[in-house]
């Protein structure tokens, strides 16, 4: 370009309507009624588009990048001379963004404040986005995620309880209590069923599904039959329905797998994979704070109907005693260990005293 | 692996730098984590644009023209499907299967769509790409071929390969010319056999030192110990032998696939990358990455961009002004929000 002609004018190239035919060209203005005329002329003078100013298309500013205009025409006018360009438009939609997004000491405070929002929203975006969710999941349909979940636990690792009628029945009678503890309107919000199985891979257990409905293992009632445990045990269950663990902490891991797929998405097959096991591993201090919540909504609720909230801590004890060994390191865990959990049961009862 | 492009061939030019780079990454980023994510879409846009924006050839550049709001409402699609699906199958646990044969149909469907978008979205020196795959010839080569590559215990990956750079290659028209990808197969097979034949002479050095060097370490230890050395032992046969192998495999059949392109009106296309250099970027890019917390991804994004315009060139058959737009719809984004959630490449094959 260096042996140009010398002409006034905006200089760039120009291209033809749909064409990659490109030749060096440049925006000449003048008065044009109440806006401004724009001419678009090749080297040998001859007008290639022209329009008012208002009916060009100008695209956005981003870095360096040649700046395009779009004759209404389709014929389009790119240069690299953004200054020019500006002092031709003035403010354009974008100018503003391009603004903040170039390099100087503010963006320093950027990238603090991503920082912080990053935190910010694992802190408290994704439960806003899960709220948001679970507000929008029909009652039907959550209590068909409850129906399904028992027919594979059903088909693929349970068996019918083997337990005496007499002894579901203790059991159904501290359910009962306990429920009938629970305010009203939580009451008729879930459909609070007690099912017993037996499953033997899973020793003394009881685990709640999003709608409401509890299994309890044969194991636990045979070696747990007194009621201040069993109290302990189901309202830690009922805790976790009644804050909606489950379908928070399946609407919390989508909302986190969409975030990071589309947000990192370019950062590299190796790089995203660190991303998403960082996300697992915090992701499991989130279900350790699930447990610790359901455990207090346990205490309490026993504590409510009567019970002896000392019985989750017995359960934890004796599991403690049979599998402590066992236990994964506190980071790589869904649970708190039983010590742990023992420890805040007891600061717990002091303080309901 | 000659260190310089074929005599006529007019190199590819990356004029974006990293500062200002960061500046607009980080600015992307900033605005999608405070509008919970929808910002993103627009990120996605700039990104794409700028990258585009700044690749020249012949003082030609590319460009990106999709807007935000298509690609927020293709992810917004996406989206909904993805977590009804998810809700679904917990609750009809059955549907599972059914799911199971209409995501096998909707796959090639998806990834076509996602390809077509995206080439009627960018643009070299004005004129649009376009796309004529069909989703029955997807079907072929990403679900059809796999399934007897595992049959056939992966000795045929290089035909597989081959299928798929053909299948994105010879399907991409820049307005009305079209792209034709011409290689022999044999160009595939000694990529593959240079990497496994990499892989084999690390492993019998590896096994020759250990033997010699650490001879009493490999004397058996008892149970449970030996666990540890073994998991090292993989680590550093991963970052030994299979990532330089893949590296290998990678530039070679990079550069068969360029040197062995042609588009319509005699252009052809020349590249030559080598795997030590691809590696030696790929590898610090990703140290520097990590020890900065990501905030050098930019600069290794620059980094890798330049390197690979580059070693990239064209050598013309004639006056790069004849190209013309072909009028076309581009329809929804959806299918480029598929492989954006999938990880799934469907950019154009530069």
């Amino acid at each position: 370009m260096g042996d140009a002609p010398k002409l006034p004018g905006l200089r760039g190239h120009a291209y033809a309507a749909r064409s990659s035919h490109r030749q060096p060209a440049r925006l000449l203005t003048r008065e044009g009624g109440e806006d401004l005329w724009v001419d678009l002329q090749n080297d040998e003078r001859a007008v290639l588009a022209s329009a008012h100013l208002s009916k060009l298309r100008i695209d956005a500013p981003l870095g360096s990048a040649p700046r395009k205009i779009t004759f209404p025409d389709g014929a389009v006018f790119e240069t690299r001379d953004h200054e020019a360009i500006e002092a031709l438009t003035g403010k354009t939609r974008g100018s503003m963004l391009h603004h903040y997004e170039g390099f100087n000491a503010r963006l320093f405070g950027v990238v603090a404040v991503c920082l912080a929002a990053v935190w910010v929203m694992w802190r408290y975006g994704l439960d806003i986005m899960a709220a948001v969710a679970i507000a929008f999941t029909p009652p039907a349909v959550i209590e068909q995620i409850d129906a399904g979940s028992m027919q594979s636990i059903d088909f693929t690792m349970a068996e019918p309880s083997k337990l005496t009628d007499e002894q579901k029945d203790e059991v159904e009678k501290v359910y009962r209590r306990l429920v009938r503890s629970l305010p009203d309107d939580v009451q008729e919000k879930h459909s609070f069923d007690l099912l017993f199985r037996d499953l033997p891979g899973m020793g003394p257990n009881a685990f709640a599904l999003p709608g409401g409905t509890m299994v309890m293992t044969d194991a636990f009632v045979k070696q747990f039959p007194d009621p201040n445990v069993l109290a302990g045990v189901l309202g830690h269950e009922i805790g976790h329905v009644v804050e909606e663990h489950g379908l928070k902490r399946l609407y919390r891991s989508l909302s986190t797998y969409l975030l990071i797929a589309f947000l990192a998405g370019d950062v590299g097959p190796i790089l995203e994979d660190v991303v998403l096991e960082g996300n697992v591993l915090l992701s499991l201090s989130f279900s350790r704070a699930q447990e610790t919540s359901a455990d207090e909504f346990g205490l309490a609720l026993s504590d409510e109907a009567g019970f002896d909230p000392a019985g989750l801590k017995l359960f934890f004890e004796k599991m403690g005693k049979e599998y402590g060994d066992q236990e994964p390191a506190q980071w790589m865990s869904t649970h708190p260990s039983s010590a742990e959990r023992v420890r805040a049961i007891d600061a717990f009862i002091n303080e309901l005293r | 692996m000659s260190e310089s492009l074929p005599v006529g061939a007019k190199p590819f030019e990356f004029t974006g730098n990293a500062k200002e780079w960061f500046g607009i990454w980080i600015v992307n980023l900033l605005l999608s984590i405070v509008t919970l994510g929808i910002y993103s879409a627009w990120a996605k846009v700039r990104h794409r644009k700028y990258f585009y924006g700044n690749t020249y050839v012949e003082g030609r550049n590319f460009d990106y023209h999709a807007t935000g709001k298509q690609i927020l409402i293709g992810r917004l699609i996406i989206i909904g499907v993805y977590v009804l699906l998810n809700v679904l199958l917990l609750a009809v646990p059955p549907l599972g299967w059914l799911m199971l044969v209409v995501l096998i149909f909707a796959y090639p469907w998806l990834i076509v769509r996602g390809m077509l978008f995206n080439a009627r979205m960018s643009s070299f020196s004005n004129v649009r790409f376009g796309f004529i795959g069909t989703t029955g010839r997807a079907f072929l080569v990403f679900l059809v071929y796999p399934i007897l590559m595992t049959l056939t215990l992966f000795t045929t990956f290089p035909i597989w390969d081959r299928a798929l750079k053909r299948f994105s290659v010879d399907n991409h028209k820049l307005g009305q010319a079209t792209f034709k990808l011409d290689v022999n197969l044999s160009a595939f097979y000694m990529a593959f056999l240079w990497a496994i034949g990499f892989v084999v002479l690390v492993n019998v050095i590896g096994t020759l030192l250990l033997y010699f060097v650490f001879h009493d370490a490999v004397s058996p230890t008892p149970d449970g110990v030996q666990n540890l050395p073994v998991l090292i032992l993989i680590q550093v046969l991963f970052f030994a032998a299979f990532l330089p192998a893949a590296f290998i495999y990678q530039a070679l059949t990079r550069n068969a696939v360029y040197n062995n392109t042609t588009l319509q009106g005699g252009h052809r296309f020349a590249s030559n990358v080598t795997a030590p250099k691809l590696l030696w970027i790929a590898v610090s890019n990703m140290v520097v990455v990590i020890c900065t917390l990501f905030l050098m991804l930019p600069w290794a994004q620059v980094r890798i961009a330049r390197y690979l315009a580059d070693h990239t060139g064209l050598i013309p058959g004639g006056s790069l002004d004849d190209f013309v737009s072909q009028q076309q719809e581009a329809g929804g984004a959806f299918g480029d929000a598929y492989a954006d959630l999938e990880g799934i490449d469907v950019g154009l094959p530069i």
